[in-house]
């Protein structure tokens, strides 16, 4: 807000309040991806693979953040059971077998 | 897109030359800088005005009066809050006694029965309304139970099953339960003294200063003063206080004049805090004239310099009545009805029977309910609405609404409906006791003490 003038002083918190609310209106509209920390956290609201990819150097690379997060839920400590591999207990080295799920599903090789 | 604007109901106050604006429907204070007070004063008679056609040089100052929601849509006034019915409880007063043993002269509770014999509150009704607010309070994490009368002292049995049973419901349902006990001090013992400070009883003593001036007003049902016994239980009280202990004055017109002895009075007697009201005119003879009036506001006015020059050399003069204006102030609330009342605070008679507050126990039509079928929320709506009616159109006039949102209703009540008064008699001293609020405020935040001021606004919060 810098390039605004302060010509008013907020005195009591109702003003600053005013204040504060008029800032987050004249946000403009940012696109999710726009930089750290636009990455949205749980659930997207466009599927879309490749677009709103996870963010973390680790696998599965590639995929949009949400599948990423399940994944980790479902392979890693196991909270949901799902139709992945279980890194815990049988295939703990998963994720160098299969960093991207899409490029090396192939090499999964699990019951 | 060429949006026109109107200013949004404003007042422009100065202190010292510098002007500060107050927003009227949203008590907003703002400072300007003389730049933005000279486009004020130039673009203040142009309505509706379209800001992208306004000069590129007013427009950044107009644009910051945009955004501080001074200059709003055309055509976007705001209706009247309307109060929400049915909200949890949150303050319950329990007319303990309807009997006194003093016969103040100003006594609106008619002697303290509020109106026919004396009786009191019997335990067992004490012990349902506590549990009952405890039971009531929604989500609030802390309740207040207000002992009250009449004389609470006279009735020991309801004070101890209230507050024990308060503490039980409370700590069973994992809140905080805060006590409050206004009584005249006269029948303090250290039996009592022991109780209210185990239990951290905030405690009001009405009290209305040097012994002539309190004499006048309060004494006992056999004529003569109370001052000596009240103030032997403002000395136990004083002892080993747990919560603050504060002077309740009450003054009569003909007393006005006496303000500043009577709050120096009681502050010398070791008081916490000095709260002033006027007394309501139960009788004619206590409408005050204009000189009279003059006198009040010389009085509080008085305080309020004297408030300023404590907080210059790091104190804090304890005047109730403008450390409530100023939390008041520095939080910018904009109220929908004048006071708690019918909205989280109601009153509870010897009877069992609910009221819309405290003052207007026994008075038929504001009552709303018992506690066997609990408050009924359509007769709540329909008091506020009653009262609020008359006074809609006049305040929707006035720059102080939000602040004050017409008054005390029993006064309103007792003004317009008992002594058939036209409505309005107190707004022009409740406009410039606000005025006088906003002034030393605005004082305040130029000197730096913004920390103070977000202190005493703790005091609004709870």
């Amino acid at each position: 807000m810098s390039d605004k003038k302060a010509v008013l002083k907020a005195l009591n918190e109702k003003a600053r309040a005013i204040e504060t609310l008029a800032e987050g209106e004249e946000e403009s509209a940012r696109a999710l991806q726009e930089g750290p920390p636009g990455m949205p956290a749980g659930c997207t609201t466009v599927f879309d693979t490749g677009w709103e990819t996870n963010p973390r150097p680790t696998y599965p690379v590639g995929n949009c953040q949400a599948s990423a997060r399940d994944f980790h839920g479902c392979a890693g400590d196991c909270w949901w059971p799902a139709q992945v591999p279980d890194g815990l207990t049988n295939h703990p080295d998963v994720d160098k077998q299969c960093p991207n799920v899409a490029r090396d599903w192939r090499k999964l090789q699990y019951d | 897109m060429s949006a026109t604007y109107a200013w949004a109901d404003h007042r422009l106050f100065r202190w010292d030359g510098e002007p500060v604006l107050y927003g009227v429907d949203d008590v907003s204070l703002f400072h300007l800088d003389r730049e933005a007070a000279e486009v004020l004063a130039r673009w203040r008679p142009a309505e509706p005005l379209v800001l992208d056609q306004t000069p590129p040089q007013d427009r950044p100052v107009l644009e910051a009066f945009r955004r501080a929601r001074l200059l709003v849509p055309a055509r976007a006034r705001r209706p009247r809050p309307r109060p929400p019915a049915g909200t949890p409880l949150s303050t319950l007063v329990l007319e303990v006694a309807q009997d006194c043993n003093l016969a103040c002269r100003y006594c609106y509770a008619d002697g303290g029965t509020y109106h026919g014999a004396p009786r009191l509150l019997p335990p067992a009704v004490a012990r349902r309304a506590a549990r009952y607010l405890v039971d009531r309070s929604g989500s609030h994490g802390e309740v207040t139970l207000v002992l009250f009368g009449g004389e609470p002292l006279l009735n020991l049995p309801a004070v101890r099953a209230a507050v024990d049973e308060a503490e039980t419901a409370a700590r069973a349902a994992g809140k905080r339960v805060r006590f409050s006990l206004t009584t005249n001090g006269t029948l303090v013992t250290e039996e009592v003294c022991e109780f209210l400070h185990r239990h951290r009883v905030s405690v009001s003593v009405s009290l209305d200063g040097p012994p002539e001036v309190h004499d006048a007003n309060r004494p006992t049902r056999g004529g003569s003063g109370s001052y000596r016994a009240a103030r032997r239980g403002l000395a136990l009280l004083l002892g080993s206080p747990r919560a603050p202990v504060a002077a309740r004055v009450t003054l009569p017109p003909a007393q006005w004049d006496r303000i500043p002895e009577v709050f120096d009075h009681l502050i010398g007697l070791g008081v916490h805090e000095v709260g002033i009201a006027p007394a309501s005119p139960v009788t004619r003879d206590l409408l005050p004239t204009a000189e009279q009036e003059e006198a009040l506001f010389a009085g509080f006015s008085g305080l309020a310099n004297r408030f300023l020059a404590a907080v210059g050399k790091g104190e804090v003069l304890p005047f109730s009545n403008l450390l409530d204006l100023l939390a008041r102030i520095h939080l910018g609330a904009s109220r929908s009805a004048p006071c708690g009342a019918g909205l989280g605070y109601l009153a509870v008679d010897t009877e069992g029977r609910f009221f819309l507050c405290h003052r207007l126990v026994g008075e038929e039509p504001f009552r709303v309910g018992d506690l066997d079928s609990g408050p009924r929320p359509e007769a709540i709506r329909g008091c506020l609405e009653a009262l609020a009616a008359p006074r809609e159109e006049p305040c929707s006039r006035c720059w102080a609404r939000a602040l004050c949102r017409g008054g005390c209703h029993y006064e309103n009540h007792l003004r317009e409906t008992v002594l058939g008064l036209p409505f309005g008699g107190t707004c022009g001293f409740v406009r410039r006791w606000i005025e006088l609020g906003i002034r030393v405020y605005a004082r305040l935040c130029a000197s730096g003490h913004e920390e103070l001021l977000g202190r005493i606004g703790a005091r609004a919060r709870c």
